[in-house]
C-alpha cells in the first residue's frame, strides 16, 4: 500500500468525481487530520489536495459551508488521463487505500484493523469479501 | 424519472400489488400506497432505513381485510419517492415535516401511527405536530429519545467506523451495504429474504447517489452530546411522547440485536405505562420480513379496540 501526498497536478488528466462527503467533521478528528495534512488552516482555498495511490492520482477538493468550520465537506475525484475510461474496479481499490490512509492518520480509536473487519462483515470491501 | 411499483418488475409487483400514488411534500415527490375505503379510519405505516413501503406488504393485508384505510408512504430519499442529493434535505426535521405535509394533503384524521426504525423519530414528530389528528400509535424496534442509546451505535467496530467521514459514503453509498448485507444480517430467515424480498430493497437504491440517506440518516442518531446534530429534536420528541395519552402499543422483534427489547421496548413502557405489549414476534431489526402477517393481526386487533370514527 502506498498513499502519498503529491504537490503537482499532472497535466492532461481530467477530474472524475468518485466520492462526496457533505460532513467531513462528523467525527471532528477526521477534519482535523485533513486540515493538518493539507495545511488548510494556512490557505483554505488553495489548489485541491493531491494523493498518489500506487501511481494513480486523486484530487481532494475541500468545500466550505457558511456557519461551519472549514472544510465542511470533501469531494474526492480520480484523475484520469485524457478521455480514457476510468477503471472503476481499480478506483474502488484505491479509495479503500485512501480510507486506510485516513483512519491510520487520524489514529486513536480509529484503526485499519477495525475498517478491515467492518468491511468483511458487511462485504463492502472492493472485492466484495 | 418517476417510477411506479409496476415499473420495478412483475416479481416485485406480485409481492406488493398496489397502485402508486404521488404527492408533493415540501417540494419533493413522495410515493405512497393508499388502499381501503377512503372514509375508513386510516392506518399510517412508516418505515425507516433503508427500506420503503414494500416492508409493510404483509402487515397491511389483515388491516385491509378488516376494512381500514392503509396509507404507506416511502420516506423522501427512499423507495419510489424522490432521492434528493442535497445533504440538508435529509435533516430529521425535514423528514418529519414531509410526513406532516402528507397528512395535511390527504386531510386525514383519527389516524393510527405505526412506526418502525426511523419511522419512529419522524412519525412521532409528525404526530406531535398534528396531535389532534392522532387516535393511536404503535412502535416497533424504534426510539424517540437521546438516552438510553444503543451500545451497538457507540462501538467503533463496526458502527462508528462504518459511518466515518469518507468511509460512510464508500461503504453504504458506493458499495451499497445497507440494502444488501446489513439487511440480510438483520432478518431471521436469511435465505428466504435473500431469495425473495432483498431485490426489492436493492432495486430502488440501484445507484450510489440514490443511497445517500442510508449513510446520512444514521449520523443523526444521538450518541455524543458534543456533536449530535439532532439532539435538540430528540429531547423535544421525548418530552412530547411522554405527555401523550392516546392508546399505544409496543411490538418487538425477539431476535433484535441493536434496539434490544430489554432496553428499548422496556423504555417505551416506562414512557407509556398505559401501552399494550410488549408483543414479541419472531424477527430481528426488520421484523416485518419474518412476521409481517402476525404484526398485521396485532395491529388489526389493536385498531378494532381503539380506533373510533371516520378517517376524514
Amino acid at each position: 500500500m502506498s498513499v502519498k501526498k503529491m504537490t503537482e497536478r499532472p497535466l492532461g488528466f481530467r477530474s472524475v468525481p468518485v466520492l462526496t462527503d457533505p460532513d467531513v467533521a462528523h467525527y471532528p478528528e477526521f477534519k482535523d487530520f485533513l486540515v493538518k495534512t493539507f495545511e488548510l488552516d494556512k490557505e483554505p482555498l488553495a489548489a485541491p489536495g493531491l494523493l498518489d495511490v500506487d501511481g494513480r492520482c486523486f484530487e481532494l477538493i475541500f468545500v466550505g459551508r457558511s456557519g461551519q468550520p472549514f472544510p465542511a465537506a470533501i469531494e474526492i475525484a480520480a484523475l484520469v488521463e485524457g478521455l480514457e475510461p476510468m477503471d472503476t474496479a481499480q478506483t474502488d481499490k484505491d479509495l479503500w487505500q485512501i480510507m486506510e490512509w485516513l483512519v491510520d492518520g487520524v489514529g486513536g480509536r480509529w484503526t485499519i484493523e477495525a475498517l478491515t473487519t467492518m468491511g468483511k462483515i458487511y462485504r463492502v470491501t472492493p472485492d466484495g469479501t | 424519472m418517476t417510477r411506479t411499483i409496476a415499473d420495478l418488475g412483475p416479481d416485485i409487483h406480485r409481492m406488493y400489488p398496489y397502485a402508486s400514488n404521488f404527492a408533493n411534500v415540501n417540494g419533493w415527490r413522495m410515493h405512497y400506497v393508499d388502499e381501503g375505503p377512503v372514509d375508513a379510519p386510516p392506518v399510517l405505516l412508516l418505515h425507516g432505513n433503508p427500506t420503503w413501503g414494500f416492508l409493510w406488504r404483509e402487515t397491511m393485508v389483515p388491516l385491509l381485510e378488516a376494512g381500514y384505510r392503509v396509507i404507506v408512504p416511502d420516506q423522501i430519499g427512499f423507495g419510489l419517492s424522490e432521492h434528493p442529493h442535497a445533504a440538508s434535505a435529509h435533516s430529521l426535521d425535514n423528514h418529519a415535516a414531509n410526513l406532516v405535509a402528507l397528512i395535511d394533503l390527504l386531510e386525514l384524521k383519527n389516524l393510527f401511527f405505526v412506526c418502525h426504525d426511523w419511522g419512529g423519530p419522524t412519525g412521532l414528530s409528525a404526530l406531535l405536530t398534528r396531535k389532534e389528528l392522532a387516535a393511536g400509535v404503535a412502535v416497533m424496534n424504534t426510539w424517540a429519545w437521546r438516552e438510553p442509546s444503543s451500545d451497538f451505535h457507540a462501538q467503533v467496530m463496526p458502527w462508528l467506523t462504518m459511518h466515518a467521514p469518507i468511509v460512510g459514503p464508500y461503504t453504504m453509498g458506493r458499495q451499497g451495504g445497507f440494502p444488501g448485507r446489513v439487511m440480510y444480517l438483520s432478518v431471521v430467515d436469511r435465505e428466504k429474504f435473500k431469495n425473495g424480498a432483498m431485490k426489492a430493497y436493492q432495486r430502488v437504491l440501484a445507484d450510489p447517489d440514490d443511497r445517500r440517506l442510508t449513510w446520512q440518516w444514521p449520523r443523526s442518531i444521538p450518541i455524543n452530546p458534543e456533536t449530535d446534530i439532532a439532539g435538540d429534536r430528540f429531547a423535544w420528541l421525548e418530552e412530547g411522547v411522554r405527555a401523550l395519552e392516546i392508546p399505544s402499543c409496543v411490538i418487538w422483534g425477539r431476535e433484535e440485536v441493536v434496539f434490544t427489547a430489554d432496553v428499548f421496548a422496556s423504555h417505551w413502557h416506562e414512557i407509556w405505562p398505559h401501552a399494550e405489549g410488549t408483543h414479541m414476534v419472531s424477527g430481528n431489526h426488520f421484523l416485518q420480513e419474518d412476521s409481517g402477517r402476525e404484526i398485521g393481526d396485532l395491529l388489526t386487533d389493536f385498531a378494532k379496540r381503539n380506533l373510533r370514527g371516520t378517517g376524514r
